[in-house]
């Protein structure tokens, strides 16, 4: 029994040490190098960012989710249904949103005699482009669910935006893509919603699924 | 319609049906999506053991930012609030926030108020019991009245319920006479709850009590 009170009363004293084992990223595997480095780039940055008080964008291709967080803690999370990432090597520390996705913002008239309608998800784009500093190029396209036609023409902006890719790639007058260009495909729902979060200069972080060695 | 060459037609069709199937796609620019088998037989245990410890000091860092005390979430794009403590959610209320509406100020040119619920970190500044309403130029402005002189002209009883919470530069956690239009977008910036949700916020937080946006 005193040998089973010591176990429990040193579990006790020490309850960060399973947190420890476990880590920010449950899925890590702590054996391989490679995650383990882009793991603990991320993890850097990502104290840095909680530091502060604002949410700021957690893009993990590995699980693939898009979190948004504040102080370390989730406050929403999108999962990402196909991605791809162009020059990931360029991808190192904390990149800032330029500006949020534009949305047609109703205006008050205060002469008219019904209310205008307020704002809402529905009204967000459901396809964007979000520029970043240092540069970074996230595409954001909906998947199309199960109607045909949604089906039809979410393809064909997939194939559309991989033919243009594809052209860059083999054109002997274009030199190779410098900055890094990151597609993501969520839902329509989704898309509309991370259109909403984010925010004017709000900091992301990219965890890539493989960190190359230079 | 112009005959194209055979390979080129052959190549179009083959880039239809790769993109007509759907694929989850985890590609990346060439070479960088694997790391090369090299790289693990690089890191020395030693180092590898200090990557490890780097990790979970970082991970451990990252959870003692977390709030260690009950703080208040705002989801604006789905309007609810919620008070958490860590990962327990002690209240999901039903809220309405910021519409996204916009109103031209009259006689400043293109200046305008908008009318969104901000986004971030703050902490509740204040707490109030039978709040008054002070309206703002905006409050006059959408219903097409002039400014009062008169700062008692301004002031409303009894529409922003039994309690108020402020969090900064006019902005206030309060109730609403409108409780069918909780759930909506509808408000000026701030938070409003039902009369039962907002005596537990009321309760709960404290001034510093921190209140997360999003």
């Amino acid at each position: 029994m005193s040998l089973l009170a010591c176990v429990l009363l040193l579990l006790l004293l020490n309850p960060s040490s399973h947190a420890g084992e476990i880590g920010a990223f449950p899925d890590l595997n702590l054996k391989d190098p490679a995650s383990l480095q882009e793991a603990t780039r991320v993890l850097e940055e990502e104290v840095k960012l909680a530091s502060r008080p604002q949410t700021y964008l957690l893009i993990d291709l590995v699980t693939r989710t898009i979190h948004i967080k504040g102080r370390g803690i989730d406050l929403h999370r999108i999962p990402i249904m196909a991605w791809s990432l162009k020059v990931p090597d360029a991808i190192k520390g904390t990149h800032r949103l330029h500006t949020r996705p534009p949305v047609n913002r109703r205006k008050i008239d205060p002469t008219a005699s019904v209310e205008q309608e307020p704002i809402s998800l529905a009204d967000m784009p459901v396809d964007y482009t979000l520029s970043c500093t240092p540069p970074l190029t996230i595409t954001v396209l909906s998947s199309p669910g199960d109607n045909p036609l949604q089906w039809i023409e979410s393809r064909g902006k997939i194939w559309w935006w991989e033919l243009k890719e594809w052209a860059n790639t083999f054109s002997t007058e274009q030199p190779p893509p410098e900055n890094p260009s990151l597609r993501l495909e969520v839902s329509t729902e989704q898309a509309q919603s991370l259109a909403w979060s984010v925010v004017d200069n709000m900091p992301l972080v990219v965890r890539r699924s493989a960190d190359k060695n230079k | 319609m112009p005959h194209l060459p055979t390979t080129f037609s052959s190549l179009i069709l083959v880039s239809l049906l790769a993109a007509a199937v759907p694929h989850s796609s985890e590609t990346a620019s060439p070479g960088s999506e694997t790391v090369p088998p090299s790289i693990a037989n690089q890191l020395s245990a030693p180092h590898l053991k200090n990557l490890r410890t780097r990790y979970q000091s970082l991970s451990a860092q990252l959870s003692r930012l977390k709030p260690n005390q009950p703080y208040i979430l705002v989801d604006t794009a789905r309007n609810h609030l919620y008070i958490k403590r860590q990962d327990e959610i002690v209240l999901d209320a039903l809220a309405s926030t910021g519409s996204g509406t916009i109103l031209d100020k009259p006689g400043e040119d293109k200046d305008q108020w908008v009318f969104d619920t901000p986004r971030g970190e703050f902490r509740v500044q204040s707490k109030l019991t039978n709040p008054a309403w002070v309206k703002p130029d905006w409050a006059f402005v959408e219903e097409g009245l002039g400014i009062p002189h008169n700062p008692a002209d301004r002031v409303e009883q009894g529409v922003l319920g039994d309690y108020a919470l402020g969090f900064g530069k006019g902005y206030f956690i309060h109730g609403t006479l409108y409780t069918r239009l909780l759930g909506k977008n509808v408000t000026h910036g701030c938070i409003r709850l039902n009369d039962e949700d907002l005596k537990t916020v009321y309760r709960v937080a404290k001034v510093g009590t921190p209140i997360v946006i999003f």
